[in-house]
C-alpha cells in the first residue's frame, strides 16, 4: 500500500474539523426552522389574543399591535350569550362521562382480562369492532333511540350514550392484564369479594393508564360538537362547542370580532391549560389511540 | 350472590330509576291542578324580543295559573332547529315562524294545530283579505295570526347621495338607475348598493323579488318542475349579477353576514342603498340614530314602473300539534297579536288589521308611511313547495355559483333547475 | 369463592358497558342500515321505499359534490399535515436542549377544540385578516369555490399536524439509537439512513397514521359548519348527511349515505392495512 493511498483513506484534520463545523451548521439550521416553524403555529393563537383585546375598528385595521388594550372583552361573551352556563355544562357533561368512562372502562377491562368466562373472547372481540362504528355513521337513529327515551334537551342525552369506549376498555385490559395474578389470588384466599380487590389492589396500580384515559376521555369530549348540537341545544344544556358556534352566527359583523375572539379563547383556556400542566400524560393518551389500531 | 354482583344490580336499577325520572323537558302539567306550562319560540331580533318579554310577563300577571318558558334562537339555525324540534314532537307549543315555512313544511307535514272555525272567521273579518293566506293550508284552514307582515321597500343614504352628487329626492326607480347610482356612490368612497348574503332563506327571498318584477318564477304553475332556467327567471339574476359583478356597484365578499343585524352595512353607515323591510326600520332607528337620521324609504325600484310589484311575507303565532295545551296556545296567541299599536310602536311590526294605514299609532309612528302603505298594496307572497328547505339550498348554490365564482346566470341556474327537478319528483 | 360464580361475577363487571355498546352502538349501527330504506322523518312512520334512497343519491349532483369535498378535504388536509408531521417528528426527534418547549408549540393545537380553533381561523381567513396581510394578498378566502375548500383545509394541516407529530416521534423512538451509529459509521448519510432504516422501522406507525388520517378527514363537521356552513365547495359528507336529515328532514336518505360511507371507510381501512403489511414483506 502506498503513502498516497493511506493518507488518501483517512481525511486531513481540516477536512474533519470542516465536515463537523458543516454539520452543526446543518443541525443549527434545521433546529432554526423548526423553532420558527412552531412560533409561525403559535403566531395564530397570539393574533387571536390580540384581536380579542382590540377595538371592533382596531381589529381588522392590518396593524398587528392593538391600538387599545381593551381587557374589558373578556367580559363581553358572558353579558351577551350565557356563556357561564355553557362553560358550566360543558365542565358537567365532561366531567360525567370521564368518571362514567372509568368506571364502565374498568369494570370490562378487569372483567376481560382477569376472569373467564364463555363468550368472553366474542364479547371483546364485539367491543372492538365498535371501534368501526363512528358517530356520523349513527348519529341519525341514535337521535332518534335518543327522542324515544325521553333524552333529548337534558344531560342524560348528553351524557349516557358516551359513557363507555372501546378504545378505554382496551386499554385497560391490557394494563390490568399486567397486574399478577398471584396478588388477585391471595386477596381471595383471604376472603376479600371481587369488587374489593378491584378497588384495593387492581386500581391503584393502573391508576397511570386511568388518569391518560381520563384526560384523554375529558378532552376529547370538551371538543365535541356534533352530539350536542343534535341532542341538547337549548340555551340550558348547551355545551361550550354549541353555544360558541351559535354566538358566531350572530357575531358574524366586523362589530362582533373582538367578542368571538375573547370567547373562542375562554373556550380553549381549560383543554390547553390542562394540556401545559400534564403534557406527558396527554402525550400518552395520543400515543394509546394509535397502539391500538 | 356476591356482594359485589348486589352492588352492581343496585347501580344498575339507580341508573334505570334515573332514566325513568327522564328528561327535564316536561311540559305536561300536575296533574290535578290548572297549572299550564307553555314553551314559546322566536327567532332572534332583539326589539321584538324585548316586546315579547314585556307582553309574557303582562299575561303571567294577568293569569296567575299560566307559566310561559321564551326561548330565542339563534337565525341561522332557526330553520333547522324548528323543523327538527317539530317533527320530533319535541318542539315548543308556540311558534312564531315565516309564512314560507309555514305553508312549504309545517302545515302539510302536520306538524300545526288548526284554529278552531269560530275564532278563524272572527279572524278573517279583522284582517286586510289576503293578508291570513300565509297561514293557511291547502285545506282552507287557519293555522296562525299575524305578528308581522312585510313589504318590501328600498332605502337611501340622503347624506351618501349628497357626497355623490346626486339628488336625494330622485331615488333610483328601475335597476338600472341603481347602476348608474351605484357607480356614483363608489366613486365617492361608499359601497353603493349590495344584497344580503345571510342564510339560504335571505338568498331565496331576495331572489324571488327579482323574479316577480321579472314575471319568472321558482315553479312551474303546477308546482311540479322548476321554472329557473326561463328566460324571464333567469332574467332576475341577471340582474343582480350585473349590479355585483359586472358594475361592480357592490363588494360580496366583503358583506356582513350578521344574521341578527342583517343590514348592518346599511346602519353602519358602509353602504348608500339596500332593500329594506318597515321592521328593519325600527332597528336602525334603535341602534344607529345618526344614520337613521340619513335615511329616506323609497319604493322598491322596478323593472317595469308601469307595473310595480313587490314582495310580501309574514310572521305568524301558531300551535304546535304535539301541545297538550292547544287552548291556552291559543289564548296567548290572541293576546300578543291583539296589541297592534304596541307592535307598531315599539318595534314596527304592522299587523295587517283592517284600516291599519289609518291608524293614530301607524301616523304617528310609522315613518315613511305613506311608502309601506303603497308597497303593502302591491306585492304577493312566495311560491312554496315540497321539500322547500332543500330547494331553497340550491338556489342559495346558484346565486353563490354566480355571484362569487362567476358562473353565468343561465348556466347556473340550469344546473339549480335540475337539482331542483330531481327534488320534487322524489 | 368458587371458580364459577367468580367468573359470573366477572361477567356482571363488563355488563354496564356491554348494556352501553348495545344500546348506544351496535342497535344504532344495525338501524341506520334498516332506516335507509326508509323515506323517515321522525314525524310519521316511515314509508317503505327500498333501494329509492340509494338510487336518488347515485343521481344526486349535491351528493357527489359531498363526497368529492370529503375527498378533496381529506387530500388536501391530511396529505400535506402528516408528510409536515413526518419531518417535523424527525427534526424534534432529539435530546436537544429546549426541544421539550418546540414540541409544545406544535403540540398546543391538538388541545384546542375544533369549534374555538375555527372562530379563530375565520378571522384569519377574513380578507383583511392576518394571512392576507401577511402575505400581501387580497384572496377572498372563504367566499369562493376556488379558494375555499384551500382554506378549510389549511385550518385542518394546522389543527391536526401536532397530533402525528406526537405519533410519529412515539414512533422514531422506537428505532434504536444504536442502529443510525452503526449506519453512520459505515458512512451512511442522513438521506440513506432514513431511507433505510428510519421509515422501514416506522412503517406500522405510518400505517396507522394513514387510516386515522383517512378517518378523522371524514368525520369532520365543525371547522366546515363555522367557516363556511358548507358552501363553496366545502359540504362534507358528515355535514350532508346532517344537512340532510336535520334541515331537510330527510333522515331515510340521511341513513343511506352513512351506510355508503361506512362502507367506504371500512373498504380504505382494509386496503390501506393491507398495502402496508404487503409491502412490510
Amino acid at each position: 500500500m502506498t503513502q498516497e493511498a493511506i493518507t488518501g483513506a483517512v481525511p486531513s484534520l481540516r477536512a474533519q474539523r470542516r465536515t463537523l463545523r458543516l454539520a452543526r451548521v446543518r443541525t443549527a439550521a434545521r433546529w432554526l426552522l423548526l423553532v420558527a416553524g412552531g412560533l409561525l403555529f403559535a403566531s395564530v393563537f397570539v393574533y387571536a389574543l390580540l384581536s380579542a383585546v382590540k377595538s371592533p375598528a382596531d381589529v381588522l385595521s392590518g396593524r398587528w399591535w392593538p391600538r387599545e388594550w381593551h381587557w374589558s372583552n373578556f367580559k363581553l361573551p358572558f353579558e351577551q350569550a350565557p356563556f357561564a352556563r355553557y362553560y358550566l355544562n360543558s365542565v358537567v357533561v365532561g366531567v360525567s362521562v370521564t368518571l362514567l368512562n372509568v368506571v364502565t372502562c374498568t369494570l370490562a377491562g378487569y372483567s376481560f382480562a382477569k376472569f373467564d368466562y364463555r363468550g368472553r373472547d366474542v364479547l371483546f372481540f364485539i367491543v372492538l369492532a365498535t371501534l368501526m362504528i363512528p358517530l356520523e355513521v349513527i348519529y341519525v337513529p341514535l337521535y332518534a333511540l335518543v327522542y324515544d327515551l325521553g333524552w333529548v334537551n337534558s344531560f342524560l342525552g348528553l351524557i349516557v350514550p358516551s359513557g363507555t369506549s372501546a378504545f378505554g376498555i382496551f386499554l385497560m385490559r391490557q394494563s390490568i392484564d399486567a397486574v399478577p395474578d398471584e396478588l388477585l389470588d391471595a386477596a381471595r384466599i383471604d376472603g376479600a369479594g371481587e369488587l374489593r380487590i378491584l378497588r384495593s389492589i387492581v386500581v391503584p396500580m393502573v391508576l397511570s393508564p386511568m388518569a391518560a384515559l381520563a384526560l384523554f376521555i375529558f378532552m376529547a369530549n370538551w371538543d365535541s360538537h356534533l352530539w350536542p348540537l343534535l341532542v341538547a341545544s337549548d340555551d340550558a344544556h348547551r355545551t361550550l362547542p354549541v353555544g360558541l358556534a351559535a354566538m358566531q352566527a350572530n357575531n358574524l359583523g366586523s362589530s362582533g370580532i373582538p367578542t368571538m375572539m375573547a370567547a373562542a379563547i375562554l373556550a380553549l383556556l381549560p383543554t390547553l391549560v390542562l394540556f401545559l400542566a400534564l403534557q406527558r400524560k396527554f402525550v400518552e393518551g395520543v400515543t394509546m389511540t394509535a397502539g391500538i389500531k | 350472590m356476591t356482594r359485589a354482583l348486589r352492588a352492581l344490580i343496585v347501580a344498575t336499577a339507580a341508573l334505570v330509576g334515573i332514566t325513568a325520572c327522564g328528561s327535564s323537558n316536561d311540559n305536561a302539567s300536575k296533574g290535578g291542578a290548572e297549572n299550564v306550562k307553555l314553551t314559546f319560540w322566536t327567532h332572534t331580533h332583539p326589539p321584538m324580543i324585548e316586546l315579547n318579554k314585556k307582553l309574557i310577563s303582562e299575561y303571567e300577571a294577568k293569569h296567575p295559573n299560566v307559566k310561559i318558558a321564551y326561548e330565542q334562537i339563534p337565525n341561522t339555525e332557526f330553520a333547522t332547529k324548528m323543523l327538527t324540534a317539530l317533527s320530533n314532537g319535541s318542539g315548543p307549543d308556540i311558534i312564531n315562524m315565516d309564512d314560507v315555512a309555514l305553508r312549504g313544511e309545517y302545515i302539510p307535514k302536520n306538524l300545526l294545530a288548526p284554529m278552531d272555525a269560530a275564532a278563524a272567521s272572527k279572524a278573517e273579518a279583522a284582517y286586510v283579505p289576503g293578508t291570513l293566506d300565509g297561514a293557511k293550508g291547502s285545506d282552507g284552514k287557519l293555522y296562525g295570526l299575524p305578528t308581522e307582515f312585510n313589504a318590501t321597500a328600498f332605502a337611501i343614504n340622503k347624506k351618501h347621495f349628497e357626497d355623490a352628487g346626486l339628488d336625494p329626492s330622485k331615488p333610483p326607480a328601475t335597476w338600472a338607475e341603481v347602476a348608474t347610482m351605484g357607480e356614483k356612490l363608489v366613486a365617492a368612497g361608499h359601497e353603493g348598493f349590495n344584497f344580503l348574503y345571510l342564510h339560504s332563506g335571505w338568498y331565496t327571498q331576495q331572489l324571488q323579488t327579482l323574479l316577480n318584477e321579472t314575471g319568472g318564477s321558482i315553479l312551474t304553475p303546477d308546482g311540479t318542475k322548476s321554472a329557473l332556467a326561463q328566460p324571464q327567471s333567469v332574467q332576475a339574476l341577471q340582474i343582480w349579477n350585473d349590479l355585483i359583478r359586472k358594475d361592480k356597484v357592490g363588494n360580496a365578499d366583503t358583506a356582513s353576514r350578521e344574521a341578527t343585524v342583517p343590514f348592518d352595512d346599511f346602519a353602519s353607515g358602509r353602504r348608500s342603498m339596500t332593500m329594506i323591510y318597515p321592521w328593519a326600520v325600527a332597528q336602525l332607528k334603535a341602534d344607529n340614530p345618526d344614520v337613521y337620521k340619513q335615511m329616506e324609504v323609497v319604493p322598491l325600484p322596478q323593472v317595469d314602473p308601469a307595473k310595480p310589484t313587490g314582495r310580501w311575507y309574514g310572521y305568524y303565532m301558531a300551535v304546535n300539534k304535539a301541545s297538550k295545551h292547544q287552548a291556552e296556545a291559543w289564548k296567548f296567541i290572541q293576546f300578543v297579536t291583539s296589541e297592534h299599536d304596541r307592535w307598531l310602536t315599539d318595534v314596527n311590526f304592522v299587523q295587517p288589521v283592517v284600516g291599519w294605514e289609518n291608524s293614530p299609532a301607524a301616523k304617528a309612528d310609522v315613518p315613511f308611511l305613506n311608502v309601506w302603505a303603497k308597497a303593502y298594496s302591491e306585492g304577493k307572497f312566495d311560491e312554496v313547495a315540497p321539500h322547500y328547505s332543500e330547494i331553497q339550498d340550491e338556489i342559495k348554490s346558484a346565486v353563490e355559483r354566480t355571484i362569487f365564482d362567476g358562473q353565468a346566470p343561465a348556466a347556473s341556474l340550469q344546473e339549480a333547475s335540475k337539482a331542483i327537478d330531481q327534488i320534487l319528483a322524489g | 369463592m368458587a371458580r364459577a360464580a367468580r367468573n359470573r361475577t366477572g361477567l356482571a363487571f363488563a355488563l354496564p358497558a356491554l348494556a352501553l355498546f348495545a344500546l348506544f352502538a351496535v342497535y344504532p349501527m344495525l338501524r341506520v342500515v334498516y332506516l335507509s330504506l326508509f323515506d323517515y322523518n321522525l314525524t310519521s312512520p316511515g314509508r317503505y321505499v327500498g333501494l329509492e334512497n340509494y338510487r336518488f343519491l347515485i343521481h344526486d349532483a349535491r351528493f357527489h359534490a359531498a363526497f368529492g369535498a370529503s375527498i378533496f378535504y381529506v387530500v388536501a388536509a391530511y396529505v400535506p399535515a402528516v408528510l409536515l408531521a413526518l419531518l417535523i417528528a424527525l427534526g424534534l426527534n432529539t435530546r436537544m436542549r429546549g426541544s421539550g418547549l418546540v414540541r409544545l408549540l406544535y403540540f398546543a393545537p391538538v388541545a384546542t377544540s375544533w369549534v374555538a380553533v375555527s372562530v379563530i381561523w375565520r378571522l384569519v381567513l377574513h380578507p383583511e385578516g392576518a394571512l392576507n396581510r401577511t402575505l400581501g394578498l387580497h384572496v377572498n378566502w372563504l367566499s369562493s369555490s376556488g379558494s375555499a375548500r384551500w382554506a378549510v383545509a389549511l385550518t385542518a394541516v394546522w389543527k391536526e399536524v401536532g397530533f402525528f407529530v406526537i405519533i410519529f416521534l412515539a414512533g422514531l423512538q422506537n428505532v434504536p439509537r444504536e442502529l443510525h451509529e452503526a449506519a453512520s459509521l459505515d458512512g451512511a448519510g442522513a438521506v440513506t439512513r432514513l431511507r433505510y432504516i428510519t421509515l422501514p422501522l416506522i412503517k406500522p406507525v405510518t400505517a396507522v397514521v394513514a387510516v386515522m388520517a383517512v378517518i378523522r378527514g371524514f368525520q369532520s363537521f365543525s371547522a366546515q359548519v363555522v367557516l363556511t356552513d358548507g358552501s363553496f365547495g366545502t359540504e362534507v359528507v358528515n355535514l350532508f348527511i346532517y344537512k340532510t336529515a336535520f334541515a331537510n328532514a330527510r333522515m331515510g336518505r340521511a341513513s343511506a349515505v352513512a351506510v355508503m360511507m361506512f362502507a367506504l371507510l371500512a373498504l380504505v381501512t382494509l386496503a390501506q392495512l393491507r398495502v402496508f403489511r404487503r409491502t412490510d414483506r
